[in-house]
């Protein structure tokens, strides 16, 4: 413990610098801008800025990276309660119970809970981080090829098992992103696979146009149509302050999706999103009068907001600790740290202890600089709703390409992104999940490599899984969840998803 | 998960299903990924090839396509899905596939500036005056912080801007 408090005051003194003090401030004001604006979400909003973090030094990158990615957060819930337009999917449950407060004069204590429920979210979730991923990071180290191999395939397996919507679509776009991550050199062989002849594919297919396509170019292609501004409510600073009965009402439903949004944001797939939906439905069915919900409860919004910041949080812990990403957006920011030479994983906290330290200050930092940005100036924000979609989505596709050409200066990744805007927008209507497209693209050369290495290990023998206590109790939990999720299919019983209203997320 | 007024069993005569018609696409993918993958050497189960891993994913996607074509009787026909903004969205597609063409042709500000000025102008149908500032203004100002403050090298026309 004073190890840790000693090495939290050694974070301190490299966030609290004036240089990292700004690059946190300017994240945290682009994430949420971001997070306010449709068709650029947390990941399209990083995705665009990382080219500019190449000349930055590594923790500033991290720094500035996370702020956009908790200021979309914050940002998302904005404009779900003020319009009911979700700024990016985790808002999709505040806009049921936020925008039915609006319509109840009650948007300023909505955008007040929302704030107060992200920032104990975001700083429980730092604290949970900066005590359990050493922990796993000292745990990670006994790991070898085949411990990579069996917590890749459990991490698709439990994906499939927390995916919303139908299981075998997810595991059907897990496939389809593996399949993606096969292009380009086979590293154990060095053959040329998939490249059609393009040289530039030899490389693979970068998370950077794939991700930007999936998420970005698809919204705007689905939402290219509607083209009126919308009414927004400008609430005042004193109308933000929410009453006695609201805080009491609030105060369970922050704990418990901050809790519940940390342990999923942990496991593989959009947990942000699923922690929220979750998070409703569990205080539907634990609220007395769950009749309230829908038409305005407080606790809607409270729930659902802490847990998709703590699941923001929570995904850095297996980033950070394991060198895994478990969201597109994770997925994102590893690429970005290892363009400065910096590998994720258990070594990263022995050996770069002022990055990781620095970096878990920061978000400490961060989540005030939230709170402070985002409460008193939501008056502010709400302008840049007032800008007509149809002149905003031309310039964010601009920006789309911008982002993803300057990432490698290469038009073939602009021909990606354009695809995979393409495929996003017919996967969409079609109701397909997204997420474990970009997952599966970047796992896919990590347990290729891991399943050749651990085969190379045993000769040939498979009964290496099944030898190493730690890969057969991974290898055997995933089974257990996928056959877990493949009952209802086979018995035609009731979901868990429905029970917690995750299914409407088609 | 219907919505149509229709019992999903009435529905299925004669009608093919949203998650039929895209189970059996991602089938054909996969056929496809498979008969390409015939030129990298799968190897064996013990010393698997570069052809391994894309064949067993192959198998996979078949597959997960084939069972939820299956499973997809209960899913929206697929003449109820509404494609409505699909012509606009092709033509947005089609635009930035010829600003791509264009970008290192004729350079990033003057590539923006024509894709602004065709998606605001031509398709949105917004007055000329507010198309040209937002189109040089956009241009501009993000060549001057991406560009110039960020450093990013981006494309210049041959003129030199």
């Amino acid at each position: 413990m004073v190890e840790t408090f000693n090495n939290l005051l050694l974070g301190f003194s490299v966030a609290l610098q004036p240089s990292i003090l700004v690059y946190a401030f300017v994240g945290c004001l682009i994430g949420t801008l971001v997070g306010m604006m449709p068709g650029l979400g947390p990941l399209a909003g990083i995705s665009l800025l990382l080219p500019a973090t190449f000349g930055l030094n590594p923790i500033i990158a991290i720094v500035l990276l996370a702020g956009v990615y908790y200021g979309a957060m914050y940002g998302g819930s904005t404009t779900s309660i003020l319009l009911s337009i979700p700024g990016e999917a985790a808002s999709v449950m505040t806009c049921v119970d936020g925008y039915a407060m609006t319509q109840n004069g009650r948007a300023g204590p909505a955008l007040a809970i929302a704030a107060i429920g992200s920032f104990v979210a975001g700083t429980l979730g730092v604290i949970g981080l900066m005590l359990l991923a050493p922990t796993l990071a000292e745990f990670a180290l006994r790991f070898g090829p085949p411990e990579y191999t069996a917590l890749l395939l459990m991490g698709l397996f439990i994906l499939a098992y927390m995916s919303g919507g139908s299981m075998l679509k997810t595991l059907a776009m897990a496939a389809f992103g593996l399949m993606l991550g096969m292009i380009g050199i086979d590293v154990m062989s060095g053959y040329t696979r998939f490249s059609f002849g393009v040289v530039e594919l030899g490389d693979g297919v970068g998370i950077v146009p794939v991700a930007v396509g999936l998420f970005g170019v698809s919204e705007i292609l689905l939402a290219a149509g509607g083209t009126v501004a919308p009414r927004v409510q400008q609430p005042k600073l004193r109308d933000l302050v929410p009453s006695r009965e609201e805080f009491r009402l609030s105060a369970g439903p922050i704990a418990r999706g901050s809790l519940l949004g940390f342990l999923i944001g942990i496991i593989p797939g959009s947990a942000h999103i699923i922690s929220s939906f979750v998070s409703y439905g569990i205080e539907r069915r634990l609220s007395r009068h769950p009749e309230r919900f829908g038409q305005g409860a407080i606790e809607g919004v409270a729930g659902p907001e802490s847990a998709n910041n703590a699941a923001a949080t929570g995904a850095f812990v297996p980033m950070l600790a394991l060198g895994i990403p478990t969201s597109p957006v994770t997925a994102v920011m590893i690429a970005a740290i290892m363009v400065h030479g910096v590998l994720p994983g258990p070594m990263l906290i022995q050996q770069q202890p002022e990055l990781f330290w620095g970096f878990v200050a920061s978000m400490y930092v961060g989540n005030v600089v939230l709170l402070i940005l985002n409460l008193p100036m939501v008056g502010l924000f709400v302008n840049l709703l007032r800008i007509p979609y149809g002149y905003l989505y031309p310039c964010i596709l601009c920006f789309c390409i911008l982002g993803t050409y300057s990432v490698s200066n290469s038009l073939v990744d602009v021909w990606i992104l354009l695809a995979m805007g393409g495929i996003g927008y017919v996967l969409r209507k079609f109701r397909y999940d997204l997420a474990p497209v970009a997952l599966g693209l970047v796992l896919a050369p990590m347990i290729e490599l891991s399943l050749r290495q651990s085969l190379a290990m045993s000769a040939g023998d498979y009964g290496i899984f099944l030898q190493r206590p730690i890969a057969t109790t991974m290898l055997a939990l995933g089974v257990v969840l996928l056959l877990l999720a493949l009952k209802p299919l086979v018995f035609r019983g009731k979901d868990w998803r429905e029970t917690v209203g995750l299914e409407k997320q088609g | 998960m219907t919505e149509s007024n229709e019992t999903p069993r009435q529905g299925a005569r004669g009608l093919l299903r949203s998650d039929q018609f895209s189970g059996l696409m991602l089938l054909a993918l996969a056929l496809y990924v498979g008969w390409q993958n015939r030129v990298y050497p799968v190897g064996t189960l013990s010393e698997p090839g570069p052809g391994y891993l894309p064949l067993l994913l192959a198998i996979f996607l078949g597959a997960m396509g084939l069972l939820i074509a299956l499973w997809g009787a209960r899913s929206v026909p697929l003449a109820t899905i509404k494609w409505t903004e699909t012509t606009r969205a092709v033509v947005i597609l089609v635009a930035c596939g010829a600003a791509t063409l264009a970008l290192e042709r004729i350079g990033y500000r003057l590539t923006v500036i024509a894709l602004l000025v065709f998606v605001l102008g031509v398709l949105e149908r917004k007055r000329p005056l507010p198309v040209a500032l937002v189109a040089l203004g956009f241009s501009f100002a993000s060549y001057y912080i991406v560009g110039d403050l960020l450093r990013v090298p981006l494309p210049r026309s041959p003129w030199g801007f």
